[in-house]
């Protein structure tokens, strides 16, 4: 719908904690029905970042909007209770005095629906993700992905304008994830709200945002759709919140729409990917490798060290004169360890220059 | 289960902490446990003020090295409350009691706490001052307070006159047995009668407990009159605080303080030496030099105005009829 | 079995104590009532003005809770808005009243309000209400607050779970929703504590209604007390004082036992632990600078002109002058620190130490021991004491001890252990309780002993809290004058000799004195003690910075 105000917006927004700063000069645009996972380590920002959209801390600098309307400034902050947001605890916060019930009821009742009608509406939220039964039991009584799901239904009951949820299956078994991440998926498509789901989990990530946001140090350094993300880091950091890979030294050109030369000292060889400002003269550069890029057999020689059989597909690490290469193969194990291996790679990634300085160690376990 | 064998853990370190404490805890009390004297001992339970008692046990000391003295000092409340748990356990511990009214010194009497005593001069001390166990040895004067410039009542009956309408402080005789001595006198005056305090409180009387309270609401301007002791009044009058020491006829309410020796049976050989000092000249004179009048005349102490008269309680009759009049007082005064 | 055995010895040592310090004297005081007891009582049912000053005491104890609960809890939740300027000072001038002395606490409210007081000497107008039922429950209220304050504030401290508040907000509650329906619920237990013990203490006031309420007429049940004591060389009437005070004790205990049933019900906590963090930056309602001036004018009118009276009262030459420059002196100071003065305060100063190390000591042991049946038979044993006057509970302890530890420290500190043990028990075992099980077994897990534990998880955690109580007993002991007065002997004196004597005498400049001293001494030992308050957050802060509220989280 265009024309149409984006749900939540952050202009520039700065926020510190005493002296430290904890998010610098973020600037993000969730559209109406959204999803944007915002994806960092531990102590990126991510928290911060979701707890100033939702008017818990207040910006050093830069401006917050909801729906058009600016609600926080440097000069101006609405309180949390009037803007328009229902977030969901990374660790839950649930109120140990009051039953389920009475914890989905709370955001209705604030909102001056009566208690007949907030009690109602509360059981369809509880009846909808499956705990029903549960209703009047308080947070003591109930199991981790019990109360999950009632801190999910209390920022359901508020129908906001967006929803943030703050790494809302770290405490929850594979399964119960999903669910979960279902039951947000469902929710969200009939309201229409958009969402903020903060997550170091790459995979979570990918699999569930429309677009990912990065986080390093405070930083936003890049914000696209999750294969954009996966496939074009603008770092070696931003990378490594993607997923594993392998960084090799080697000299590279553009070499025409999407295509990329790369030298390994063994002659060029032209695959998909490229690189940011990368041109037509050669280089010598930090080239990215996915591990699910590596292909054998290739004209690279190396030897097999690590074999990892992961069901799906399986992990090898190859050790090779440049160092060694992580390497990720379909199917179950072919390649015995300690036997020769040529490798070769279908797509490449030139890292830019300053992004370049850090020496990434090549991480073989790929992100869980 | 869990929960149980954390808190067991947690439970016996707090009982070795408490172990512990209390171990510190008694050290102090085993160090000041030990301090007995061998020389000879005197226990004397006493509400007369500090300075006042203190200067009669130094005196006394002098006159009797080696003593070792051992004083309870308190308000007549405490006091009571000491003598009570005494006697419900194991009996009297003081050898000499010394008490600020004769009320409370004729209880310890009635419960058979006094032995029979009387000092070497009971002769020079007043007959209405002395009972066969008990002799007095300072006398308070139950006198009237006002403000500096203020008109000053002739008789106590003025208070009741519309000119001193308005705050007048009266200590109450449930509280202190100098205000019941006052009570007392003037339940058997002529022309006063319980009627009086009627017509004090008609006229703007608010009771406070203690005549200190009364005095003190004087000097600070709560009260505009006040019932109090005459000692006191002269002691704050002396340091300047505004206020004026009225007599009023017929005359200050004298309550005497009495003392006398115990009944406990290993009584110290002392007691009676120390009473009689007390009543003595010599401990009458160090009593009036400490701001008390002492019971034999002319020995000096607060002044007393020249032409000031002196009201006397018919104390015996008092002692059997105080529950009464309290019960009449409580009825005026609620 | 080692430890069961550790629990049950240390249960045993808690009850042995108790039974010692609280129970003993009571029995001992119930048999001094005679055969003839029901005689005594019927006499002291039908005594003149037995039912007003029943009346005024209950109506005491409920008024003053019902006012200093909500007023001081209140002044606790508005001074952690970061808002609010001068915070410090401001908490600084709340707790002011608990440093002055009760016994002078009447005398520096009618020289600052009262007729011919300073009000009126400027204003030109005075609060008539003072003396009279009003006067006493505003003077008790305002005696009770800055207790409320502390409690409400540690267990603030303690139990702050930001996360939870902030959730409220999240859902839409406004400031004063989010404390009614999430702060408040979560301090329920302490409430409950702050209701019990400011209602006995009223009960218990002796001071204050005697200057106060005795010129209007107004008894209660400690002034009749008293009376009866005063009188009490007459048999009869000290069995009457007793029965009274005994008294005290079952019309305490209906109002404990209901509040303790009904009130307290343990909080289930799931442990959502989140580390302490600004609350939120959420600022509705007026605006921090009016919060504070408001709070400061309380200040002024309850804490500063009262404590200024006292002050000029100390200085003053004598009572009734004007407090002007020409007037001023410090004869007054020489008078109160004469050389036994100083040994006295010396030894008050050992003994309420002592009641205060051992009372949160014992306070913690119990609370953590007992969280069922047990722990609160004891919460409700120990706080009989604290009902009853003092002068009773002494002469219980002296029928009980005399014979064998009369004449020492160690029986005033006996009797400061019954009096104030419920004191640091009802502080402590609101906070107790909400120590996560889970942190300890962590601990006990990564390799810590029962001392380290101690030492590493649950201090930390309980620091506010212990200051709390060790503060209040430690205050409470030091100002304690009846008990003390009773129990002294030659050699052992403490304050409240002096004290006695110089109010004796009508020495209101003397007393002044002693109470300034004695309220700039605990100034002075507080400075040490905020400063290490403040140095152990820094450390804290450091090792864990101070925006880990947030990202601390990040990290699970």
């Amino acid at each position: 719908m265009p024309g149409e105000p984006p749900a939540v917006e952050c202009r520039e927004l700065s926020v510190n904690y005493g002296r430290t700063p904890a998010l610098e000069a973020v600037t993000l645009t969730v559209a109406r029905g959204e999803l944007v996972a915002v994806l960092g380590a531990s102590g990126s920002g991510k928290s911060t970042l979701l707890h100033a959209i939702a008017g818990l801390v207040p910006p050093a600098r830069g401006e917050v909007w909801l729906s058009g309307r600016c609600v926080a400034t440097r000069q101006r902050c609405d309180p949390a209770e009037r803007r328009d947001i229902g977030l969901v605890f990374q660790n839950i916060a649930l109120w140990p005095h009051l039953t389920a019930l009475d914890t989905v009821a709370y955001p209705l009742r604030r909102a001056r629906h009566s208690r007949r009608d907030s009690n109602a509406q509360a059981q369809q939220l509880l009846e909808r993700l499956g705990i029903g039964h549960l209703a009047d039991r308080r947070p003591g009584e109930l199991s981790g992905g019990q109360q999950q799901r009632v801190g999910l239904a209390r920022a359901l009951a508020r129908s906001p304008v967006a929803f943030l949820l703050d790494e809302p299956t770290a405490h929850l078994d594979t399964h119960l994830r999903a669910a979960f991440q279902a039951s947000v998926r469902d929710r969200r498509a009939e309201t229409g709200a958009a969402a903020l789901y903060a997550t170091h989990d790459a995979s979570e990530a990918l699999a569930l945002a429309d677009r990912v946001a990065v986080l390093v140090d405070g930083r936003m350094v890049q914000v696209g759709v999750p294969e954009l993300v996966y496939a074009e880091p603008v770092s070696a950091a931003a990378a490594e919140l993607t997923g594993a890979f392998t960084v090799v030294t080697a000299t590279v050109a553009a070499a025409g729409p999407a295509q990329v030369s790369v030298d390994l000292g063994s002659g060029p060889m032209i695959v998909a990917g490229g690189g940011l400002r990368l041109g037509p003269d050669p280089v010598v550069a930090r080239v990215l490798l996915r591990p699910d890029w590596v292909v054998v057999p290739g004209e690279v020689p190396g030897r097999v060290v690590v074999s990892a059989f992961r069901g799906a597909h399986t992990d090898y690490q190859f050790e090779t004169d440049i160092g060694a290469v992580h390497a990720q193969l379909p199917g179950p194990p072919r390649l015995a360890v300690g036997a020769p291996v040529t490798w070769g790679f279908a797509r490449a990634w030139v890292l830019p220059v300053e992004a370049a300085r850090r020496a990434e160690p090549i991480r073989l376990t790929p992100a869980r | 289960m869990q929960t149980a064998t954390h808190h067991v853990r947690r439970s016996r370190r707090w009982c070795r902490a408490v172990l512990a404490t209390l171990l510190i805890a008694s050290v102090p009390a085993c160090a000041t446990s030990s301090t007995s004297a061998a020389s000879p001992a005197l226990t004397l339970y006493t509400c007369a003020s500090a300075n006042v008692e203190q200067a009669v046990v130094t005196a006394f000391r002098a006159t009797h090295p080696g003593t070792a003295v051992k004083v309870f000092r308190a308000p007549t409340g405490q006091l009571n409350a000491r003598v009570s748990a005494d006697t419900r356990s194991g009996g009297i511990r003081a050898d000499v009691i010394w008490a600020c009214d004769p009320l409370t010194m004729h209880g310890y009497d009635e419960q058979g706490l006094l032995a029979s005593w009387q000092p070497p001069n009971a002769a020079a001390i007043p007959a209405a001052y002395r009972t066969p166990h008990f002799a007095g040895v300072d006398v308070l004067y139950v006198v009237v307070v006002v403000r500096s410039g203020q008109p000053a009542p002739a008789t106590w009956m003025d208070l009741t006159a519309s000119r001193f309408h308005g705050p007048i402080a009266i200590p109450s005789p449930t509280f202190a047995a100098s205000a019941l001595g006052l009570m007392g006198y003037f339940a058997s005056a002529p022309n006063y009668g319980m009627n009086y305090y009627r017509s004090l409180k008609r006229n703007g009387a608010v009771q406070v407990d203690t005549p200190a309270d009364a005095l003190t609401g004087v000097e600070q301007g709560t009260y505009a009159v006040g019932v109090t002791l005459a000692n006191a009044a002269y002691a704050d009058q002396k340091k300047g605080s505004p206020i004026q020491v009225v007599w009023p006829r017929p005359g200050g309410v004298a309550v005497y303080a009495p003392i006398g020796i115990t009944t406990k049976p290993h009584r110290s050989t002392l007691a009676a030496s120390f009473a009689s000092f007390v009543a003595s000249t010599t401990g009458q004179r160090v009593l009036a030099r400490n701001g008390t009048y002492p019971v034999l005349p002319r020995l000096g102490g607060p002044p007393i105005p020249a032409g000031a008269r002196v009201a006397v309680p018919d104390w015996p009759s008092l002692f059997s009829q105080y529950k009464r009049l309290l019960a009449e007082y409580s009825s005026i005064y609620g | 079995m080692r430890e069961r055995a550790g629990s049950t010895a240390a249960a045993v040592a808690l009850t042995v104590l108790a039974v010692a310090v609280v129970v003993v004297p009571l029995v001992e005081l119930g048999r001094v009532v005679p055969a003839g007891g029901s005689a005594a009582l019927t006499r002291v049912l039908h005594s003149p003005g037995f039912g007003s000053a029943a009346a005024h005491s209950g109506e005491l104890a409920v008024l003053v809770p019902a006012v200093a609960v909500p007023v001081g809890t209140g002044l606790a939740l508005v001074l952690r808005r970061p808002d609010v300027p001068c915070r410090g000072l401001l908490r600084l001038l709340i707790v002011l009243p608990l440093l002055v002395p009760q016994f002078v606490l009447g005398y520096s409210w009618s020289q600052a309000y009262g007729r011919g007081g300073f009000s009126q000497q400027l204003l030109g107008a005075h609060w008539a209400g003072l003396n009279g039922a009003v006067g006493v429950v505003v003077v008790l209220v305002v005696d009770a607050v800055p207790l409320c304050f502390l409690i409400s504030s540690a267990a603030l401290a303690v139990r702050a779970q930001p996360q939870l508040e902030q959730a409220a907000r999240v859902s839409g509650a406004g400031w004063w929703a989010c404390t009614r329906t999430v702060t408040l619920p979560m301090l329920r237990p302490v409430l409950a504590a702050e209701v019990v013990i400011t209602a006995v203490a009223a009960l218990e006031s002796f001071a204050v209604p005697q200057v106060l309420g005795t010129p209007a007429g107004y008894q209660t049940m400690t002034t009749r007390v008293y009376a009866d004591l005063a009188l009490g060389s007459d048999p009869a009437l000290f069995t009457d004082a007793v029965v009274l005070s005994l008294a005290l004790v079952v019309l305490v205990a209906l109002v404990v036992l209901p509040s303790d049933v009904l009130l307290a019900p343990r909080l289930r906590t799931a442990p959502a632990p989140s580390p302490a963090g600004p609350a939120g930056p959420s600022r509705r309602g007026p605006p921090g600078m009016l919060v504070a001036c408001v709070i400061g004018a309380y200040c002024v009118v309850v804490a500063l002109v009262p404590t200024a009276a006292i002050v000029l009262a100390a200085v003053t030459r004598a009572v009734g002058r004007a407090p002007t420059p020409s007037n001023w002196t410090l004869d007054n100071f020489r008078a109160a620190l004469d050389a036994p003065t100083r040994a006295a305060i010396g030894h008050s100063l050992e003994l309420a130490a002592l009641a205060a190390l051992i009372l949160t000591v014992l306070g913690v042991s119990a609370a953590a021991l007992g969280r069922r049946g047990w722990g609160r038979l004891l919460g409700t044993v120990v706080i009989a004491p604290f009902a009853i006057p003092g002068s009773a509970l002494a002469v219980g302890l002296l029928i009980a001890y005399d014979r064998r530890i009369g004449g020492t420290l160690a029986l005033i500190l006996l009797a400061y252990l019954a009096k104030f043990w419920a004191l640091a028990h009802r502080t402590l075992s609101g906070a107790v309780d909400r120590v996560p099980p889970d942190e300890s077994r962590a601990a006990h897990t990564s390799g810590a002993g029962p001392l380290a534990t101690a030492r590493t998880i649950w201090l930390p955690a309980l620091t506010p809290a212990l200051v709390g109580a060790g503060l209040l007993v430690f205050v409470s002991a030091l100002h304690e004058v009846t008990m003390s007065s009773l129990l002294y002997s030659t050699g052992n004196e403490t304050l409240a000799v002096a004290v006695l004597n110089s109010q004796e005498l009508g020495e209101v400049p003397t007393t002044a004195a002693l109470s300034v001293v004695l309220t700039a001494m605990l100034l002075v030992a507080a400075v040490p003690a905020w400063l290490a308050m403040v140095l152990a957050r820094r450390r804290r802060a450091a090792s864990q910075p101070v925006w880990s509220a947030v990202e601390v989280a990040d990290a699970r």
